[in-house]
């Protein structure tokens, strides 16, 4: 197998391209994820409100990527930024639209003793409403991080970092004999990429997931 | 209604408090006016629908009202900070509301944290509140609501409500979601609460029963979202204002009047007692001396063991363990009703009456509960005469009963 060959003589070139991969899609979802739950906290009591919002990012989720990432470059030029951004405009459905799931869903009578016995509106989502929707808040960050991590890929030919870089360079070469080992290994890469960020999630959900709610 | 001369002074008063919720054309609750006197227990009830929990929200403006004033121990709240204010009123709604991602220990702490206490006063405060509510602190303490059972929650809640010792505790229906049995447990522990912390209560419920039970006072709202009495529980039994008030309060009233007397309160009947470790031929002298065809035997701690009757004592296998066993053992805290009940099980037709320590005080027989019920039905009618309550007027009294008649 040509593959499993070129990974064991490139896996430190692969394994940079990895890092960097992983540190890009991070921080759209760091970013996004801010931005996703204030739009959801901002919106979830307004119903008409709410709907807008999920209307427009899930619109946007349906832009190919090839064609926003192109349209970037007139903004932003060639690099990362374009990119960055946007991943974070297509994370937004999952992460708003469970963040307003999970903000509706917190029992009413919680939220009701939490006012009655003397919290602000601020303390009560602060300290109540936003830790029980936490799980499901988390739920739409992981999809979102699993959906970015993909289109990250797509990236490259802008100009931007990660295993998308490997593809791109494959996809190029596509009559040369070792193009394809490239691609392959690239795109199982990215795969593997996946399924450690998703193990990070579970660690995050152990570890900031209080025992009272947990399933 | 302003209070009368004899009243204790206002903590809460309610005046001419009305609710519209928003495109609705029927008020929720219409024109409530009532004085809560400190440290009672003032019972809303009412059917479905009629304004009960509306008007207990109102007093802590979780509901602001359409129109009308509230005032807290004489100060005017209608427009104050609803935050503040509510810090300083406990609130235990009907579904308990405890925080799921928060410990029993910090769901209780929730005020005196919001109030800024330090550390080491809120956990002293914690552990004497679950003591206070018959929960181990150890135990209970770092536990989440989903590992505690549906009536310790309830306690939970009431102890949470508690926690910044407020003046005033608004609880809307806290035994709702109960079974009898705990709930009864539940409402007898409170009540002995109650006469330790002396708050002052507002009780919503919707069962006539618990509000006979619970209340010093009870407002019964009406389907035109309105008080139709307030007054003390006997009031209500024994002079309804209304063919609503007595419908509602039902048949059966003079039962339910069982439930406003203690076993403490009445005069005990005696029944001849015997050392559990006498000879049989004194046992049986005794006996002879008596009219009742029982005896019964104490134990060296004077506390109740076994009935003997004369077949008994007179059996060649006779021991000490024969006869009876000793059911229907009440105490001084609980009411006529319950020990009626209790006595209607008994093997003996009495219901026998110990201390908290288990010793013997007396027994309680349908003549004890006959007596009870005549001074009740005197003392109320003694009461109508001279001081009329809330609302309540002799002449009223006098049509009601003309009407009746
Ligand atoms: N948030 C609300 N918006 C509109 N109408 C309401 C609202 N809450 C209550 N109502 C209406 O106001 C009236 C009084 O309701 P409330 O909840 O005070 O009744 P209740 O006496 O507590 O009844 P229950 O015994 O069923 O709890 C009802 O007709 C109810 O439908
Ligand atoms: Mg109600």
């Amino acid at each position: 197998m040509g593959a499993i060959e070129y990974a064991i003589d490139n896996w430190d070139r692969l394994l940079e391209f990895a890092l960097q991969h992983i540190g890009f899609v991070l921080l759209s979802i760091v970013i996004a994820t801010v931005i996703g739950v204030a739009l959801g906290v901002l919106t979830y009591q307004r119903p008409t409100a709410a709907a807008l919002v999920i209307a427009v990012s899930a619109t946007i989720l349906t832009i190919p990527s090839f064609a926003l990432f192109g349209l970037g470059i007139t903004f932003f030029g060639i690099g990362n930024l374009g990119p960055v951004i946007g991943l974070i405009l297509y994370s937004q459905l999952p992460i708003v639209r469970n963040t307003i799931t999970g903000l509706q869903e917190v029992d009413p009578a919680v939220v009701e003793s939490a006012r009655g016995m003397g919290m602000s509106r601020w303390q009560s989502l602060w300290r109540i409403e936003l830790p029980l929707a936490w799980p499901v808040v988390l739920t739409g960050v992981r999809v979102a991080t699993l959906i970015v991590t993909s289109i990250f890929a797509i990236a490259a030919y802008v100009g931007a970092s990660g295993l998308g870089r490997e593809i791109d360079r494959g996809l190029s070469n596509l009559g040369a004999a070792w193009a394809f080992d490239v691609v392959l290994t690239a795109t199982v890469a990215i795969v593997l990429v996946a399924l450690v960020l998703d193990v990070l999630y579970m660690l995050i959900g152990k570890l900031t997931i209080p025992r009272g709610v947990r399933s | 209604m302003p209070a009368s001369e004899a009243d204790p002074p206002a903590m809460i008063r309610l005046e001419e408090l009305t609710k519209y919720y928003p495109g609705s054309d029927e008020p929720a609750v219409d024109a409530v006016t009532m004085d809560i006197p400190e440290g009672e227990i003032v019972v809303l009830v009412g059917p479905s629908g009629c304004g009960k929990t509306t008007t207990l929200k109102m007093i802590n403006r979780i509901v602001e009202p359409t129109s009308g004033r509230i005032s807290l121990e004489g100060e005017d709240v209608t427009d104050v900070d609803p935050d503040r204010l509510r810090r300083r009123i406990g609130y235990v709604i009907q579904q308990v509301g405890l925080f799921p991602h928060r410990t029993i220990a910090q769901n209780i702490a929730t005020v005196p944290r919001l109030l800024g206490w330090d550390k080491e006063r809120i956990t002293e405060r914690v552990d004497e509140l679950l003591e206070l509510v018959g929960m181990d602190p150890a135990t209970y303490g770092p536990r989440y609501p989903k590992e505690l059972s549906g009536g310790q929650r309830q306690r939970v809640g009431v102890a949470r409500a508690m926690a910044a010792d407020p003046p005033v505790m608004l609880m809307d229906e806290p035994f709702g979601a109960i079974d009898p049995i705990t709930r009864d447990r539940l409402q007898n522990e409170f009540l002995r609460l109650q006469q330790e912390i002396e708050k002052t209560i507002v009780f919503v419920t919707h069962d006539i029963d618990e509000a006979i039970k619970m209340g010093d006072r009870i407002a019964i709202f009406g389907n035109d979202h309105r008080i139709q009495q307030y007054a003390s529980p006997e009031m209500l039994l024994s002079n309804p204002i209304n063919e609503f008030v007595d419908a509602f309060t039902g048949t059966g009233a003079s039962l339910k009047r069982l439930n406003l007397t203690r076993v403490r309160d009445v005069a005990l009947s005696d029944w001849p007692t015997a050392a559990s470790d006498s000879p049989r031929e004194e046992l049986q002298r005794r006996l002879a001396e008596t009219e009742h065809s029982f005896l019964l035997l104490l134990d060296r701690q004077q506390r109740p063991l076994r009935w003997i009757s004369e077949r008994d004592l007179a059996r060649s296998d006779w021991t000490h363990h024969g006869g009876l066993k000793v059911r229907a053992v009440v105490e001084p805290h609980v009411t006529l009703h319950n020990a009626l009940d209790e006595m209607l099980t008994s093997n003996v037709g009495v219901a026998t009456v110990v201390d908290e320590r288990g010793a013997y005080q007396g027994v309680v027989d349908i003549d004890t509960v006959m007596t009870a019920v005549n001074a009740m039905r005197a003392e109320t009618r003694e009461r109508v005469r001279v001081a009329p309550w809330h609302g309540v007027t002799a002449s009223d009294v006098a049509d009601a009963t003309e009407s009746r008649a």
